[in-house]
């Protein structure tokens, strides 16, 4: 049994490592155009983001995807207690919800670069917008899912509407929006460099996809390295927060799963 | 009987204060030509709607996020099965797989561009790159979470590897993969007007771009609308899809308040 759990986390550990060691041996001397030593990227990566364009374009994009997804956060949130309180709010705004999801929300970046232009205002809009419909939808439906025993309850030791929301509605609902709030993280992401690719000079997506267009293929793999750790952390990150937050949740789960 | 259809005149209220509120800005130059007004979008995407050129970017968008969605179900299917039933296989992706999960198709769309150039392939491989991780994980979650019972029950009635996989683990894994495929689908979507958008490949992503290089604001609006209502069918189509397939499964059987 130890022997083959030792085994397993041989192999876990290993086979990363062995195909980075084979991206790194096999492209060492490597003269295709497209696919430059690993060397190299890694010291474009170095001469590039550490710490060159740190401040002027990690931390811009960074700083964006941060903005933007706060502002979908609070006001998704916000937005689906409404429409999930008031009914009449509801049966107006869920039509046009719903047609707006099925919207690429990356296809909403060329409306906004033709209403605001490619400033950093355009990219923390479309950032904030397409991030907001994951959590507003998961709130709604958290709100809706929670149990009436519990409403019934909350009622007969006669909590105020306010103590109602905010102590029972909103830790109820808090699994679900976490949920949302997650899947929003990722569009916002995603918009983040769709909004620099389209058309701006600065940020991580504009110089990744500069690069490609001018050739110079190291500096392209090395935007994208960065845009791929970026995004492995930011979720990491996320879930972090989300474990934390939700430990009584995850907890009482295990608990019932264990009973 | 009046208040069934209460929601629907509010609804209806909604819709109608949308547009009216958009007529009103867009006739009070708001933000000058950049919005245009609802009636000009509208007899704009009626020309639009005339045109062969729109049929086959939308005949495009639409084969190439099928052609991505059936690839990568079949080889996000097959891995899936391949990794969740060899323990050994399984630790050995694990760390690629949820390295590579969170990292959107967005972000190689430069390199699949570099080498495919602005063509179908370089799209087809974006959304396929995009759909198969979410679908190889459900699977391989699928074939874990099969009843052990089932499976001892199957052998002790002499069925061999491949059937018990075919009878017994695929059909316990229909539901997980039936949930993959029903958030693939609108995202294979997306993709593909991404890499048209953002990567030059053809449909209607390529389209909105020349609309918005050019300036053409109410062919923009319009694509964009269409976009819309073309999102709406595919996750309207995958749902009943997933439905009728999985309509013998035990979580479908029954509606759950």
């Amino acid at each position: 049994m130890r022997n083959v759990a030792i085994r397993n986390w041989v192999i876990g550990t290993g086979t990363p490592v062995l195909l980075l060691a084979a991206w790194w041996f096999l492209s060492a001397n490597s003269t295709d155009p497209f696919f430059p030593p690993l060397e190299t990227i890694l010291i474009r990566f170095q001469e590039l983001w550490l710490f060159d364009h740190f401040q002027s374009d990690v931390l811009l994009s960074l700083g964006n995807l941060f903005l933007g997804f706060a502002i979908a956060a609070v006001v998704g949130v916000a937005v689906g207690f409404a429409t999930a309180l008031v009914p009449p709010v509801r049966w107006m705004i869920d039509p046009l919800i719903h047609f707006l999801r099925g919207i690429p929300p990356v296809a909403l970046v060329p409306i906004f670069i033709s209403l605001i232009g490619f400033g950093t205002q355009m990219r923390v809009t479309s950032i904030a917008l397409a991030a907001l419909f994951p959590t507003m939808i998961a709130t709604v439906d958290g709100i809706r899912s929670v149990s009436n025993d519990l409403m019934d309850v909350a009622r007969v030791y006669r909590l105020s509407r306010k103590e109602r929301v905010f102590n029972v509605l909103l830790p109820a609902a808090m699994p679900q929006i976490f949920s949302g709030l997650q899947v929003s993280l990722q569009v916002a992401f995603i918009v983040m460099i769709a909004s620099e690719m389209l058309g701006s000079s600065q940020g991580i997506g504009a110089m990744t996809l500069l690069a490609q267009q001018s050739f110079m293929t190291a500096d392209m793999w090395a935007g994208i390295l960065l845009l791929g750790v970026i995004g492995f952390l930011v979720n990491i990150l996320f879930s972090l927060l989300k474990r934390k937050v939700l430990s009584w949740y995850i907890g009482s789960r295990r608990m019932a799963r264990a009973a | 009987m009046k208040a069934s259809i209460r929601p629907y005149a509010f609804s209806a209220l909604g819709i109608a204060g949308a547009l009216v509120i958009w007529q009103v800005l867009a006739t009070a130059q708001v933000a000058g030509n950049a919005l245009p007004s609802a009636t000009t979008v509208f007899t704009t995407l009626a020309t639009i709607l005339g045109t062969g050129t729109f049929w086959s970017a939308l005949g495009a968008t639409i084969g190439i996020a099928l052609l991505a969605l059936a690839l990568a179900a079949l080889a996000g299917v097959v891995l899936g099965l391949l990794i969740g039933s060899f323990e050994s296989v399984r630790y050995a992706t694990l760390a690629v797989l949820e390295f590579l999960k969170p990292v959107p198709p967005i972000v190689i769309l430069p390199l699949a561009v570099l080498v495919l150039g602005p063509t179908a392939e370089m799209a087809l491989f974006l959304v396929v790159f995009g759909c198969l991780l979410p679908i190889v994980m459900q699977t391989v979650d699928g074939v874990q979470g099969t009843d052990p019972v089932a499976r001892d029950t199957a052998r002790s009635y002499g069925m061999g590897e491949g059937e018990i996989l075919a009878r017994v683990v695929l059909p316990s894994a229909m539901p997980y993969i039936g949930t993959a495929m029903r958030l693939a689908a609108p995202a294979a979507l997306v993709v593909t007007v991404v890499a048209g958008l953002l990567g030059g490949g053809p449909g209607l992503g390529q389209t909105i771009y020349q609309a918005q290089a050019a300036g053409d604001y109410a062919s923009l609006y319009g694509l964009v609308i269409v976009l819309g209502v073309l999102g709406l069918l595919f996750q309207g189509a995958t749902r009943l899809a997933e439905r009728r397939v999985l309509h013998w499964h035990e979580s479908y059987r029954e509606v759950v308040p």
